[in-house]
């Protein structure tokens, strides 16, 4: 302290320079038009510097997140594609597309036609609720957008629910965290599959019931779990969430087992989603109403 | 030290004012840039030899917030002022015989120093002086060559002014 004081004292006029320099400093800037401007630019052009180096960095250090994300869009964009391959037929005659081979110098025959099975059409919750017993969600698609009742809603990261109810540009979606909703899921890589219900309970964890008893020791803790495929809704493997403990017996059919799935997309928030429309479903529709009769 | 409270705080007046009033006036009938008189700092070059830095420094300042009015340039006269007040004790270090200037000579003046120490002791202070003013005035070193030459040019003129106002007032005190 003793030293420090002997410092100040011995360069006492550097250090009143200093303090009166900075003083003058604040003077020049705030109330000298030329100066302010000059004292502007530079501050905008070191500022400037300084958010784009910072902006750089922080794009850096988030490269891998960045990663991830893509990667996990080319995984659905892969899924969709297998999927849009689903039903493969061969055409009709009249269909064959005929293409002149340069190499054998002939014509060679496709026999081959490719036609997807269901379409996508992206939208945007508008509204969402995951507090009642029964939740819905409104998207900003409609009759307009080709989207239909009975349709899967899903997103990358799991499933949402189902349209119910559409109006020209708007639909309703009843939400998986609703009483009636039943969707068929599997576990994956064990064949087990059940219906997927909520209890009302937790947001972030759903039932998946009527499960076989014989896959009990089968099915272990953090197993991913999918849709099956056995539905005209949703595709087959769309992501829905991980298992999060060993299965119980069912509560309500004792035959069955139970298990608590741990949903993939968080239902709380949701905000891009696809509405998947399975192009045949009229035909399948019709085909079944004669069974019926 | 009491007793040249009066002269200094006179000397202090008049340069305001002439620098205010007369020497502003007078550069700007020239009209150039380049002929600048600024005279005011010889309040500091005259103050008591003996006095401490910070106190040089903080008249330096209050002489500079002054003119500053007249000239309606917040802050750069003062801090020019307060580089002045604090680069006279190295220019006098730097131009002082052996052993410093001391109390037999209470001001630096032409009466106690000869008039080639006087002259070379000033020409190097408002050197330094006009230096700083015009680098603070322009606010940027782009314009470095243009702050070399307004200085020189001042210097130039000032200096006449300085010898004038020595010759003339003969500061004792």
């Amino acid at each position: 302290m003793g030293r420090l004081l002997q410092l100040l004292l011995r360069n006492g006029g550097f250090v009143t320079l200093v303090f009166v320099e900075l003083f003058c400093f604040m003077l020049i800037v705030n109330y000298n038009t030329s100066q302010a401007v000059i004292w502007a630019n530079t501050t905008d052009i070191f500022g400037g510097r300084l958010m784009e180096r910072r902006q750089r960095v922080s794009d850096y250090f988030s490269l891998q997140e960045r990663a991830d994300s893509l990667a996990n869009v080319v995984d659905s964009l892969q899924e969709r594609l297998a999927y849009a391959r689903y039903v493969q037929v061969p055409v009709r005659d009249t269909f064959y597309r005929v293409t002149y081979d340069s190499l054998t110098g002939s014509d060679s025959i496709r026999r081959k036609y490719v036609r997807p099975l269901y379409e996508y059409v992206s939208a945007r919750v508008v509204e969402n609720s995951v507090t009642s017993v029964n939740n819905w969600l409104l998207i900003n698609r409609g009759k307009n957008d080709r989207v239909e009742p009975h349709t899967a809603v899903v997103t990358p990261d799991g499933v949402v629910g189902i349209v119910r109810h559409v109006s020209d540009n708007f639909s309703i979606v009843m939400s998986v965290l609703h009483s009636q909703t039943r969707i068929t899921a599997s576990v994956e890589g064990t064949g087990a599959f059940g219906s997927l219900e909520w209890d009302g309970n937790n947001p972030e964890v759903m039932s998946l019931r009527n499960i076989s008893k014989h896959f009990k020791d089968k099915i272990l803790p953090g197993a991913r779990v999918v849709t099956s495929g056995y539905s005209l809704m949703f595709p087959r493997d769309i992501p829905v969430g991980i298992v999060e403990a060993l299965p119980t017996e069912d509560s309500e059919n004792p035959h069955f087992l139970e298990v608590k799935v741990r949903l993939g997309q968080s239902m709380s928030d949701v905000n891009d989603v696809s509405v998947v429309r399975n192009l045949f479903s009229p035909e399948i529709d019709s085909l079944k109403s004669k069974i019926k009769r | 030290m009491n007793s040249s409270i009066f002269p200094n705080f006179w000397r202090f007046l008049g340069l305001i004012l002439g620098q205010g009033l007369l020497l502003k006036q007078a550069v700007q009938t020239v009209g150039s840039a380049y002929f600048n008189v600024i005279l005011y700092p010889i309040f500091i070059l005259l103050l008591p030899v003996q006095l401490a830095a910070p106190y040089l420094v903080l008249l330096g300042f209050a002489v500079g917030i002054s003119v500053d009015m007249f000239y309606q340039t917040p802050g750069v006269h003062a801090s020019a002022g307060a580089f002045a007040g604090f680069i006279r004790g190295l220019v006098f270090a730097a131009f002082a015989p052996k052993g410093g200037f001391n109390a037999k000579d209470p001001i630096f003046a032409p009466q106690y120093v000869s008039w080639q120490t006087f002259l070379s002791v000033s020409g190097v202070f408002f050197f330094l002086f006009l230096f700083w003013y015009h680098s603070v005035e322009a606010f940027t070193f782009v314009y470095f060559a243009s702050i070399v030459l307004k200085t020189v040019s001042s210097w130039s003129v000032t200096m006449i002014f300085v010898i004038l106002y020595a010759a003339l007032f003969n500061p004792k005190q």
